[in-house]
């Protein structure tokens, strides 16, 4: 997939500014943003369902608008509510689906299976969608996009509201369609989700893609450090004083009886620290740069604003 | 073909519902039973028949009950045949004289049935009338006694039958029409045009569930999507048709006349109300507002265009106005269809103007559709 220099305005507002990205075969992309940012407009514009004032996306070497109807093929489009028929078992939600995404009859009833087989819910495909539960229902949801095979797999907030278990599952749904080939684009308010799926992430702020790379690339792009944690027994602000005057670290900031403290590279620095604060600690936390560390550093905001 | 998917799931959905055997079968029929034994059919209004013990009250008292559109009911005292009327349990009654020298009473309601009645009590009482005033000649002339006159007059009173009238209807015709066939045709259009119309909460929930929007990303193009959702609402108005039709005939012997024509009919009108159902699912925002609308315009309609009360009894500015509505022009042609015996070309009216109508609406709807799915994509 490849989208350069994409723009659409509502009116006078600028939802997307500029937009361009690539994402290759078996690459999962995440694209990070806040509500507002313009990300459910550009994945709407990459699925050929919203018309760009400006721009353009090719995926599989086609262009895609709203017009390109056989070039919709290669994408699947999992949108962030359940768009499935309640009233309807979860096979019968599949093959209505298939259908549309043009898989003929002998086709549509093999696939279907395999789809099901997939995301776990063979046993309870005759069932009315109603009956789900939300975990159930967001894999059934995921399965609609994955009937035709697509080259590029499209996921706007596929775990919102699900338990654990089920997104856990998801995620491992995905890993799995990625190490077989598909190209997948995913947005998520989760950066644990983004940190263990994406290959690359670009962050999204007020319709502009202001950064982009791996999380090691975007991390290390903002110069953002370990935090240490440290718990002690007694006199917190004069070991934070003695820490801001030592080389180990720098920025240590107390909050009763826990000092925070930034270091360049904590499994390097943490025995000279556990040194200097001596027999006073009773317990230590490091904390690894994550995205939204990168995201706070880059926007002022947090990625649930 | 993506139009049949998407009209069959839609069909598939709607059947699911428990309450669509209720409201496609059983509502229907039941209405068309309830109807045509409440109002089809002929209906002698009861009159009540006090008869003193004399040979003239009595004579009298045998030609009322020989009387054709009236079921004579005898009652013993004036007081109670009055009583009765004012009740309700009798729309009218006659207090029959003793002789000839006391007046006849008539005890009746205001209204056009009281005149009805009184009509046909004073065919009676005039050819009675007649009768005694020929055998009071008769005696005059020979010397006779009374009762030997009236056994003369009755004995030649055969050579000289009534004149001959001949009754042409211009309206309803009942005596050709079953009980049930002017309310099974009525209840037709007034069900085929609901069910379209409740129907397009389908429309909505596709809408709001976000499955129209997720259509849209899939190869299928916003035109074959409307024609798929058009196609749901036309299938199931011409289910609820062939519910009705057949079910009718079957049950209440009900004749729809030449099948073609009435096929073609039916199909037309399936369009105007397929139209008007898939407009207020496009138009409508929530299921709410589209069932309460759409209860309104289909009892409104069918009110206004004789699906409720038969044509012929609305005055002619009205029939006028009437004609502004699908279920007027369709109502004349299945009227022409079972009272005529007629054809497709004796329809050719009704039928040009209910396609033409169908097709008008149907691409209004289609239209705003179009427009609606471009911005629900936004």
């Amino acid at each position: 997939m490849s989208c350069h220099d994409l723009r659409r305005n509502y009116g006078k507002l600028v939802a997307v500014n500029g937009v361009s990205f690539d994402i290759r075969p078996a690459e999962t992309y995440g694209l990070l943003g806040p509500n507002g940012a313009g990300k459910t407009t550009v994945i709407s514009i990459i699925a050929g369902v919203l018309q760009a004032d400006a721009g353009q996306v090719t995926v599989a070497g086609r262009p895609i608008t709203p017009r390109a109807i056989g070039a919709k093929a290669a994408i699947g489009y999992v949108p962030q509510e359940l768009a499935l028929y309640p009233d309807l078992t979860g096979r019968e939600n599949l093959r209505f689906f298939a259908k549309l995404y043009g898989l003929r009859s002998s086709e549509t009833k093999r696939r279907v299976d395999e789809v099901l087989g997939i995301i776990g819910l063979s046993e309870r495909a005759g069932q009315l969608v109603s009956t789900y539960s939300g975990g159930m229902k967001r894999r059934l949801n995921i399965a609609a996009g994955l009937l035709h095979r697509p080259n590029l797999l499209i996921l706007d907030e596929p775990t919102v509201g699900v338990d654990p278990q089920s997104r856990n599952a998801i995620l491992g749904n995905i890993e799995t369609l990625a190490r077989e080939g598909m190209a997948v684009l995913y947005t998520t308010h989760y950066m644990e989700e983004a940190q263990r799926l994406c290959d690359r992430v670009g962050v999204l702020d007020e319709g502009k893609l202001i950064a982009e790379g791996t999380v090691r690339e975007l991390t290390a792009m903002v110069g953002e450090q370990d935090r240490v944690r440290l718990t002690v027994a007694a006199e917190p602000q004069e070991l934070a004083r003695r820490l801001n005057a030592s080389d180990l670290g720098h920025s240590a900031a107390v909050d009763g009886n826990e000092i925070t403290l930034l270091v360049k590279d904590a499994p390097t620095a943490l025995p000279a620290i556990l040194d200097l604060a001596g027999q006073t600690v009773r317990s230590v936390i490091v904390e690894e740069p994550d995205l939204e560390a990168v995201f706070l550093h880059l926007t002022g905001k947090s990625l649930r604003d | 073909m993506k139009e049949l998917t998407i009209a069959a799931t839609s069909l598939r959905r709607t059947l699911r519902e428990r309450s669509s055997i209720f409201f496609l079968v059983l509502f229907p029929m039941l209405m068309i039973l309830v109807l045509g034994v409440a109002f089809g059919g002929s209906f002698s209004p009861r009159v009540g028949v006090v008869t003193p013990h004399t040979p003239l009250a009595e004579r009298l008292a045998d030609s009322l009950h020989a009387a054709p559109g009236i079921a004579v009911v005898a009652v013993a005292e004036g007081s109670t045949a009055i009583a009765s009327v004012e009740h309700g349990d009798l729309e009218a009654a006659v207090i029959l004289p003793a002789d000839l020298n006391t007046p006849l009473r008539y005890v009746v309601r205001p209204g056009i049935q009281g005149q009805q009645i009184s009509s046909i009590v004073t065919a009676v009482l005039d050819r009675e009338e007649a009768r005694l005033r020929a055998a009071a000649f008769v005696a005059a002339e020979n010397g006779l006694s009374l009762p030997e006159a009236q056994s003369r007059v009755d004995a030649i009173a055969p050579q000289f039958p009534p004149a001959p009238v001949d009754v042409t209807y211009a309206g309803p015709e009942p005596a050709r029409h079953g009980r049930f066939d002017a309310m099974a045709s009525s209840e037709l259009l007034l069900f085929m045009f609901l069910v379209a119309m409740t129907n397009s909460v389908a429309l909505i929930e596709s809408r709001r569930l976000g499955v129209m929007r997720r259509m849209l990303a899939t190869p299928t193009s916003t035109g074959t999507i409307i024609r798929g959702e058009g196609l749901a609402r036309l299938s199931v108005s011409l289910l609820q048709a062939v519910i009705i039709m057949v079910g009718s005939a079957l049950l209440f012997q009900v004749r729809w006349g030449d099948p073609v024509a009435a096929a073609l009919l039916v199909a037309a009108f399936a369009v105007v109300a397929s139209g008007f159902g898939l407009l207020l699912g496009t138009i409508a925002r929530t299921s709410e507002v589209a069932i309460g609308a759409g209860l309104l315009l289909s009892l409104g309609m069918a009110a206004l265009g004789g699906a409720m009360m038969p044509l012929d009894l609305f005055s002619s500015t009205m029939r006028k106005v009437a004609h502004l509505t699908p279920h007027a022009w369709a109502a004349d042609g299945f009227s022409e269809l079972a009272r005529h015996n007629a054809g497709i070309a004796d329809i050719a009216t009704e039928l040009a103007v209910l396609w033409t109508a169908g097709f008008a609406v149907f691409g209004v709807a289609a239209w705003l559709l179009r427009r609606r799915l471009a911005r629900q994509a936004a």
